[in-house]
């Protein structure tokens, strides 16, 4: 054997040696390396966490980034804070119900909500809507944004209606996986009819609310139930079924939303929505509390049902 | 001599075939946490006994604009492998291992990372007629972003300069041109640090990086600065405009190898209050000869490639 073919024997064993421990060194925490598979199932030990966590991957809520990130490897965390539905469908208010379009804005950090309701008929003081909470304080705007600047519309107080304000955030599918995440050990997860049911208590100025949701095969909210301890806060129990999921971005995010919401207090049907758009792309959304609303209330701000969610492995 | 080879050959192999952690050290330090880095080392200061700030500030060697960076910019700590929170509120965010058996294709990339860019609660807060405007900008970012195509990012985008020079009566902050999506230019400015006060704003052409003047408050450097254009967004993601009545008020503090950098926004045309940056903190290149490498000719080559309309 020459010396020159020697050489290249050398080079090549080399060669293949590095490309194959770099590949094993590269692939250790890519997917479908078998050693994260297996870094995965020994972190979900529970079956409230995988219940939880498919909840999450079912809603699209999950998401990590290699983009630009070097040799950084981050974990994969709740991407959904800020939110906008548009829908329309039959609204019921003060025993009168009426189609109506409904626009609303959400943000989980801080918990916050502003829903425009625009009734089709009626008289004109009750056309037009829009109700919004933040944390406790909850107010009646004029027109988008009221109250904040001299002379651009009214912002009323509206402070009793902001638990059940803060209840539609935390009952929308996102908000109760946020939720029984965080309430943590407190969730009780069971297997029903194919599905999964999952209870657990909401906190902060939702506390005494126990909160039952249904998953479908598919870890898709279909049904949620909200039962408050005191007799006296009867208008916080509901009941919403929601179906029809899909992505109904304009902007495709991959999270998923229903397509159909139909609320009832008491049996009796209070919003039945069928959602034309969600925005769910983080959207530009935030929701000051005018001066004079903050004036009016000296509760403290604590607000949110879910607003520390714990980890789910 | 055969023998001698021999051995030669399975030597080498089994050099290579230690285990991969060690070949890997050979290569980048995997991080998997975003949160700031902590502070090593003492402080050196200058004559004057003030902080020296000089060196080269480069982050981890990621220029500060990766994705994980960008959502700690945003307000997004990811703490651990199982935690990770708010910074303005405190607030923890669920956090998941990754999915084994989901890889991404470019798309899912592009859409994940603008979602985690954007899940921080710290938003500056406009007036209400410019929230609509606010939510178009960011979401067609691609298009409407005044700093692409090679124009200067500005101030205080910019955020921490990549070189400070310090000298005892003024400092030189040089920002590099960035190169890829969101191309820009580089940016240099020169802080005088001898008391003169602003030159009033009406007799001011508004610049991309305005007039700066800077102060210290303790070991704190704050360089104050007014006399903007209005053609610049002040962070890079969000789609946040600002008037030429733009103040900014920036502060330096350096702890060992670390320099932590805030700005507070004020422009009383279109915001309904003053905005604080989240903190950002980059890590002293420790390299006694470090240098910034030239600036490549900027020239945006990927807008027409990207998925998504907003920056990602």
């Amino acid at each position: 054997m020459s010396k020159k073919i020697r050489i290249v024997q050398i080079s090549m064993i080399v060669a293949a040696a590095f490309v194959f421990h770099n590949a094993s060194a590269q692939n250790a925490g890519k997917p479908g390396s078998g050693a994260e598979t297996k870094i995965a199932a020994a972190g979900d030990t529970t079956d409230r966490a995988k219940a939880l966590r498919a909840a999450a991957d079912a809603l699209g809520m999950i998401r990590w980034s290699d983009i630009g990130a070097g040799a950084t490897r981050l974990p994969g965390i709740d991407v959904v804070n800020t939110m906008e539905i548009f829908a329309s469908g039959t609204v019921s208010n003060g025993g009168q119900s009426s189609t109506a379009d409904y626009h609303v804005a959400l943000a989980y950090i801080p918990p916050s909500m502003r829903v425009e309701i625009t009734r089709k008929g009626g008289d004109a003081a009750s056309q037009h809507t829009i109700q919004t909470v933040r944390e406790n304080y909850a107010w009646n705007e004029s027109e988008i944004g009221a109250g904040l600047i001299p002379g651009k519309g009214t912002a009323t107080p509206a402070m009793p209606a902001a638990k059940a304000r803060l209840l539609q955030l935390w009952i929308l599918p996102y908000g109760v996986v946020k939720a029984a995440i965080a309430a943590g050990d407190k969730t009780k997860v069971s297997a029903e009819n194919g599905g999964t049911v999952i209870t657990f208590p909401l906190s902060g100025s939702l506390a005494g609310i126990t909160v039952t949701a249904t998953l479908d095969s598919k870890s898709l909210v279909t049904k949620v139930e909200t039962r408050p301890d005191n007799p006296a806060l009867a208008n916080l129990a509901t009941e919403t079924e929601y179906s029809d999921y899909a992505d109904h971005g304009e902007v495709l995010t991959d999270i998923k939303s229903p397509g159909h919401i139909v609320e009832k207090q008491a049996g009796k049907t209070m919003l039945d929505l069928q959602v034309k758009m969600i925005d769910a792309n983080n959207p530009y959304l935030v929701f000051p509390v005018p001066p004079n609303v903050k004036s009016a209330s000296t509760s403290a701000s604590t607000g949110g049902a879910g607003e520390n969610q714990a980890s789910a492995r | 001599m055969r023998s001698y080879r021999n051995y030669l050959v399975v030597a080498a192999a089994l050099v290579c075939l230690l285990p991969a952690a060690v070949c890997a050290q050979f290569t980048a330090v995997k991080r998997t946490i975003n949160a700031p880095p902590t502070p090593s080392g003492t402080t050196p200061r200058t004559p004057d006994g003030h902080p020296d700030l000089t060196g080269v500030w480069n982050g981890l060697g990621d220029n500060l604009n990766g994705v994980p960076n960008q959502m700690a910019n945003d307000g997004i700590s990811v703490d651990s492998e199982n935690s990770s929170h708010d910074i303005a509120t405190g607030t923890k965010i669920a956090t998941f291992q990754r999915d084994a058996t989901r890889g991404l294709n470019n798309e899912q990339a592009e859409r994940a990372a603008s979602l985690l860019r954007r899940v921080g609660s710290n938003r500056p807060v406009y007036k209400p007629q410019y929230w609509q405007t606010v939510k178009e900008f960011d979401q067609n970012a691609n298009e409407e972003d005044p700093s692409n195509n090679c124009m200067p990012a500005g101030i205080p985008r910019g955020a921490i300069p990549s070189y400070i020079g310090q000298m005892p009566n003024y400092f030189i902050f040089v920002y590099p041109g960035q190169g890829g999506l969101i191309a820009t230019q580089t940016m240099y400015r020169m802080i005088p640090m001898d008391g003169r006060k602003h030159t009033p704003l009406e007799d001011l052409d508004g610049t991309y990086t305005g007039e700066a003047i800077g102060h210290w408050e303790g070991d704190t450097l704050v360089v104050d600065t007014w006399g903007f254009n209005s053609s610049t967004w002040f962070d890079q993601v969000g789609g946040y405009f600002h008037s030429e009545n733009m103040h900014v008020i920036e502060r330096f503090h350096r702890d060992g190898n670390t320099l932590t950098w805030t700005a507070t926004v004020e422009d009383p045309d279109v915001l309904l209050e003053p905005w604080t940056t989240t903190p950002r903190v980059a890590l002293l290149n420790p390299k006694p000869d470090a240098m910034l490498p030239e600036s490549l000719p900027c020239s945006e080559r990927d807008l027409t490639h990207t998925v998504t309309k907003e920056h990602h």
